[in-house]
């Protein structure tokens, strides 16, 4: 089968949406923790340095872009996916089992990401667009020749819209369903699911990616909020 | 155990053909006894059909003993009934109570045409075993049986992945109709044996490129196809698929 | 006289004669023979890939929607083969002996050892082509021990031994079908035979999606449709197993043999109602361990734990203390309708017996105690560890049983009752396993076969194989070697348009009747008379009465069957009524020879031949032959005899007292 056929089968479809969907959850670890930065009382300076570093190393900028075609790719395939599926059914059932027989989040992967998208739409256009094509803020630190863009005060003022914490809150529970299921599913794709793995697997996908880090990202602007 | 009749109201998909729209009927079954399996009372039905001059409702059966995987009906939402690891045929009518309401409806799937009624076209299982669900030896090849030792904990394991019935539940079952499981129970029961090896990459290759073929969605991993597998085939046999395609496809020099 | 081709010589080296005498078909004449195959179970899928392999064109039909539903899918034991691997003193001459003398000295000897012959290069074949069979911790191959046997040769998978290997037959079809050797057409019923010059030469056969008849030529015709057990109306078979094909076989010209004998398994899970569709079978196997019995009260109702040790009855125990509840099928069925027929029976329809696992359950956790060096063990943790070892035995059996009855057979006795489970009668064949009518064969169960009067446990999976992948490709051949100058015959010669005329005018008259019954008004009032009257016991007096019976209820039949919908359209109660139509005639023919054997031998039990204490009695002198039945017109047949040579196993009498 050559690479053109393979990745043209359902199951070489899954295996580049699981791919995509694993490098997406290496992302969510690394960006939580720099986020983390933004609780620091520091007046932003450990935080802007750091998106500093990030918005100008090219080895960084390099995976950022490839970081959006993953993104791109992972949606892509995945949509079309959900559309060939509807299609293998043609004519629905009349009743369905509900939560009989499967998870209600497990069947919602593509309503999931689709909140997931238009949150990061919305996310990309607070802070990355502006952070590389707006107008911004500075603040000079100790230490620094050059004056920093001021990322951190930047995100002090957006989470104090009061809808759009709430968005945030709302776009973190659709990322918890996402990937509860997600971490899970893509191993099983890769056709990881054996007994002495399956508690470590669930374990991850559960308490890592389902809870701690959404509620660690949701965290950030509640705490910003209310401060 | 104590037994007991009750009346039903059953709505129940009736279609004249294939080319026909569809539509449900509603139908009522008298004096039902609680001892009677589902297609026993479908039997009863079916008589009173034929007497009052009507056309009985069409349903795929056979063995009635749960292992020909003839059966085939969508019980109130559920693939083969309430029951679980039960055949249309095993299931019995003390699952349900006086009075109730039941709707039946065919294996929906695109890859499934409905013939008439309940009566759905599972060919599509047999090509895609055309294609590769099978170990290439030919009568009177074979060397003595003990000479190929098989680890006891593979071999069961491929009967379990083996018992598959091919009734389909797990394509119904699916909510994207995906045939995974019944592929990956035959890819895993000849992968699983020494037997199977020589032919594995181009089994599970041409296996899952006939199921595509067939018009079968892909597999979401929501376990709806293991909750209602008759037999309780595990997803463990999808994994094992997977693995067996991905080795194929990435290293396979056709 | 029937010949039966026995070759000549020794009976341990006929068949390696034969395969070394018969004559060859050359690879590029093969690919201009048509093979049809009537039925997909182990002989036709087994015969259809073997065929396939060799190179003849084959077309196989199956009236089910895949091949892979046939019902030797629900066969549970196991299949029997010579191996020998326990080495308990195993041998090709033991399995032969042990058919025989298990036929109660009704089948023909020298096929009986060519199955015997051939039963071990089944399971290489079938382990090779991927069957998983029950294995041992080395990796080796596992057996358990059978019905009326004294060695461990019967190879299982759990206890779905059919549908492993006829899923291995499936694929090696299937595999056929991909390489395009075999066309396969399923939901097609074969409605007639074709016959020019005397040979079968097609078929005409019924598209059951649209209704359309197709006539489809063959060089030769195999008829591989099973058992005609639903005669019975209520058996062990599948919903559709039927006789049509054999039986259009017969009004065809070819014989068919012994059709009284009919094995009726003792245990299954009794009747519940009118409603009943069908019967299920509890494996043999539970007789190893459970124990019969019936309340000594008549009419009893009493609940089974209410009644006292000393006030049941272990009649299996009482009146076959060497053998107790290890009996033949045959001798344990007869004993329990006996019982019930007195008045002892047990449940609602008193019309079952008990198999009781209580004392198997104490007995196997004491042992457990045992094992595990236990001490002050109450008697609930006995009956607690003795009821894991029992789940670990039957636990998918107990587990069938409770969903079908909604008891639970762990604490209360399972209620059992004998049913019609197989056919030993069938098509005759000779030793070639062609029938009367050249170019017409049977194979499998469809045939006469290798079973006598009686089958053993495990052997009907054998005798499928073996006809379907090791005999009949290498007897095809000698009769096909003559056929290579036969060019394909079109389907519009005469003899194809006239058989197809006769079809459609029967079609013609089930859509015209438009009677008041059902087609299963009338097949459960076929299974009743037989049941009644040429089930397990058997009397000059009933046999008469059920003859003309039947015939009254044909005439019936013919007048008020109701067959709704039309006949160009899938239509299931067309197909009934066919089927229900033939098997009003092949009941006649079972009960006119269950009259004219007037001896008691394995199934068939005269009630006038019996020993003073009610055991069969065979009569060797005046029935030691295969009754082949020529039709002769409607409900008009002719007795032919096959008479039966016995140079290695001497008949004697059976007895397990």
């Amino acid at each position: 089968m050559k690479w053109s056929q393979f990745f043209n089968t359902s199951i070489g479809k899954k295996l580049l949406v699981g791919a995509t969907g694993l490098f997406l959850c290496s992302f969510v670890i690394v960006h939580l923790a720099g986020n983390f930065q933004l609780l620091y009382n520091d007046q932003g300076k450990a935080f802007n340095a750091y998106a500093a570093f990030m918005g100008h190393n090219s080895l960084i900028q390099f995976i950022a872009w490839g970081l959006k075609i993953v993104i791109l790719l992972h949606a892509f395939i995945a949509i079309q996916l959900t559309f060939s599926n509807r299609a293998a059914r043609p004519v629905k059932y009349a009743v369905s089992p509900g939560n009989q027989t499967s998870s209600w989040f497990s069947r919602q992967m593509a309503i999931m990401g689709s909140i997931l998208f238009i949150f990061l739409i919305i996310h990309l256009a607070n802070f990355w667009a502006k952070f590389h094509y707006g107008d911004m803020p500075t603040q000079t630190y100790a230490g620094f020749e050059e004056p920093l863009k001021d990322l951190y005060r930047v995100s002090q003022e957006t989470f104090k819209q009061g809808w759009l914490v709430a968005l945030y809150v709302i776009g973190m529970i659709g990322l918890s369903f996402h990937l509860i299921h997600g971490f899970k599913s893509a191993c099983q794709t890769f056709g990881l699911n054996h007994k002495k793995y399956n508690g470590l697997i669930n374990f991850i996908g559960v308490w890592l990616f389902g809870i701690a880090i959404p509620i660690g990202f949701a965290i950030i602007p509640v705490v910003i909020y209310f401060k | 155990m104590e037994h007991y009749n009750m009346n039903l109201t059953l709505k129940v998909w009736r279609q004249k053909n294939k080319n026909d729209q569809g539509r449900f009927e509603t139908l009522q079954a008298k004096d039902i006894s609680s001892e009677m399996s589902f297609l026993e009372m479908f039997d009863v039905v079916n008589e009173q059909l034929i007497n009052d001059g009507k056309d009985p409702v069409a349903f795929d059966h056979d063995c009635r003993e749960g292992i020909c995987g003839s059966c085939s009906m969508h019980i109130n939402g559920r693939a083969h009934g309430p029951w679980d690891g039960t055949t249309t045929c095993q299931l019995h009518m003390r699952a349900f109570n006086d009075g109730d309401t039941i709707t039946v409806e065919p294996w929906r799937a695109g890859a499934f045409p409905v013939i008439k009624d309940l009566t759905v076209d599972r060919t599509a299982f047999d090509r895609i075993i055309e294609a590769g669900g099978y170990i290439s030896v030919n009568t009177g090849n074979a060397q003595d049986a003990n000479c190929l030792p098989v680890d006891k904990n593979d071999a069961d394991l491929s009967f379990a992945a083996a018992s598959c019935i091919g009734c389909g539940a797990c394509v119904a079952a699916c909510k994207n109709s995906s045939a995974m499981l019944f592929v990956s129970a035959k890819v895993s029961q000849l992968a699983l044996l020494p037997q199977g090896h020589p032919e594995k990459q181009s089994r599970a290759l041409n296996m899952v490129a006939q199921m595509d073929k067939e018009g079968f969605g892909s597999c979401t991993n929501t376990g709806a196809c293991e909750a209602e597998c008759p037999k309780e085939i595990s997803l463990t046999n999808i994994a094992r698929l997977n693995r067996e395609f991905i080795g194929a496809g990435f290293s396979s020099e056709k | 006289m029937l010949n039966a081709k026995i070759p000549a010589g020794p009976l341990n080296s006929k068949w390696e004669d034969y395969k070394g005498h018969c004559k060859l078909v050359n690879p590029a004449n093969k690919r201009n023979l048509e093979v049809i195959i009537i039925g997909t179970g182990l002989a036709g899928a087994s015969a259809a890939a073997s065929l396939g392999e060799l190179g003849y064109k084959v077309k196989a039909f199956c009236f089910q929607d895949s091949p892979r539903r046939a019902h030797s899918i629900a066969a549970q034991g196991g299949i029997n083969a010579a191996k020998n691997y326990q080495n308990d003193g195993d041998s090709v001459f033991r399995l032969f002996y042990d058919t025989v003398k298990g036929g109660d000295y009704r089948a023909r000897e020298a096929n009986v050892h060519r199955l015997a012959e051939v039963s071990g290069n089944i399971i290489d074949q079938c382990v090779a082509q991927g069957v998983p069979f029950a294995r041992e911790y080395g990796g080796l191959l596992s057996n358990r021990s059978f019905g009326g046997t004294q060695v461990q040769r019967t190879f299982y998978a759990a206890g779905q031994t059919g549908q492993q290997l006829l899923l291995g037959a499936y694929s090696a079809l299937e595999r056929q079908v991909a390489l395009g050797n075999v066309k396969m057409y399923s939901r097609h019923e074969m409605l007639d035979i074709v016959k020019i010059d005397g040979k079968a030469r097609g078929i005409i056969a019924r598209d059951l999606v649209t209704g359309e008849l197709e006539r489809h030529f063959g060089h030769a015709v195999l008829i591989c449709s099973g058992g005609y057990g639903n005669v019975f109306y209520l058996s062990t078979n599948a919903m559709g197993s039927n006789a049509t094909a054999a039986w259009k076989a017969t009004k065809n010209g070819a014989y068919f043999a012994n059709p009284c004998f009919t094995q009726i398994h003792p245990t299954c899970i009794p009747v519940s109602g009118d409603h009943q569709s069908k019967l299920t079978l509890m494996s043999e196997s539970l007789r190893n361990d459970g124990r019969i019995w019936v309340p000594k009260k008549q009419n009893d109702t009493r609940k089974a734990s209410d009644i006292p040790e000393e006030e049941r009855d272990y009649y299996l125990e009482r009146r076959y203390p060497a053998f107790g509840n290890l009996v033949p099928r045959d001798v344990a069925s007869r004993a329990a309708k006996e019982r019930c027929d007195a008045g002892f029976g047990v449940g609602t329809s008193r019309q079952a017996v008990y198999l009781d696992f209580a004392a198997a359950i104490e007995r196997y956790g004491s042992i457990e105690v045992g094992k595990r060096q236990l001490t002050n063990v109450s008697k609930e943790d006995i009956i607690k560890l003795g009821k894991e070892v029992v789940a670990e035995k039957y636990g998918n059996l107990f587990d069938m049983y409770a969903k079908i009855t909604g008891e639970n057979p762990y604490e209360l006795p399972m209620r059992i009752y004998p049913a019609v489970h197989y056919t030993m009668g069938g098509l005759w064949v000779d030793y070639e396993l062609n029938t009367t009518v050249p170019g017409l064969y049977s194979l499998g169960e469809a045939n006469f076969s290798d079973h006598g009067a009686n089958r053993l446990g495990a052997s009907a999976l054998m005798q499928g194989l073996a006809d379907g992948y090791f005999v009949l490709p290498y007897t095809i051949g000698n009769y096909l070697a003559d056929e290579i100058r036969t060019k394909a015959i079109s389907t519009d010669h005469p003899a194809f348009v006239e058989a197809e005329k006769s079809v459609q005018d029967i079609i013609n008259k089930f859509m015209t009747t438009k009677g008041t019954r059902s087609v299963d008004y009338f097949h459960k009032k076929l299974g009743k008379i037989m049941w009644d009257k040429c089930g397990m016991a058997r009397n000059e007096k009933g046999l008469k009465e059920a003859i003309e019976e039947i015939k009254a209820l044909r005439v019936e039949f013919w007048k008020e069957v109701r067959v709704p919908g039309e006949a160009k359209e899938f239509n299931p109660e067309l197909e009934k009524a066919g089927r229900v139509a033939d098997f009003l005639e092949l009941g006649e023919l079972m009960c006119m020879d269950a009259l004219n054997r007037r001896e008691s031998c394995g199934g068939h039990f005269r009630e006038e031949s019996q020993t003073e204490d009610g055991e069969a009695k065979r009569d060797d002198d005046n029935f030691s032959y295969v009754a082949a039945w020529e039709y002769k017109g409607y409900g008009q047949y002719e007795l032919h005899k096959e008479p039966l040579v016995f140079e290695e196993c001497k008949p004697t009498q059976r007895s397990y007292k």
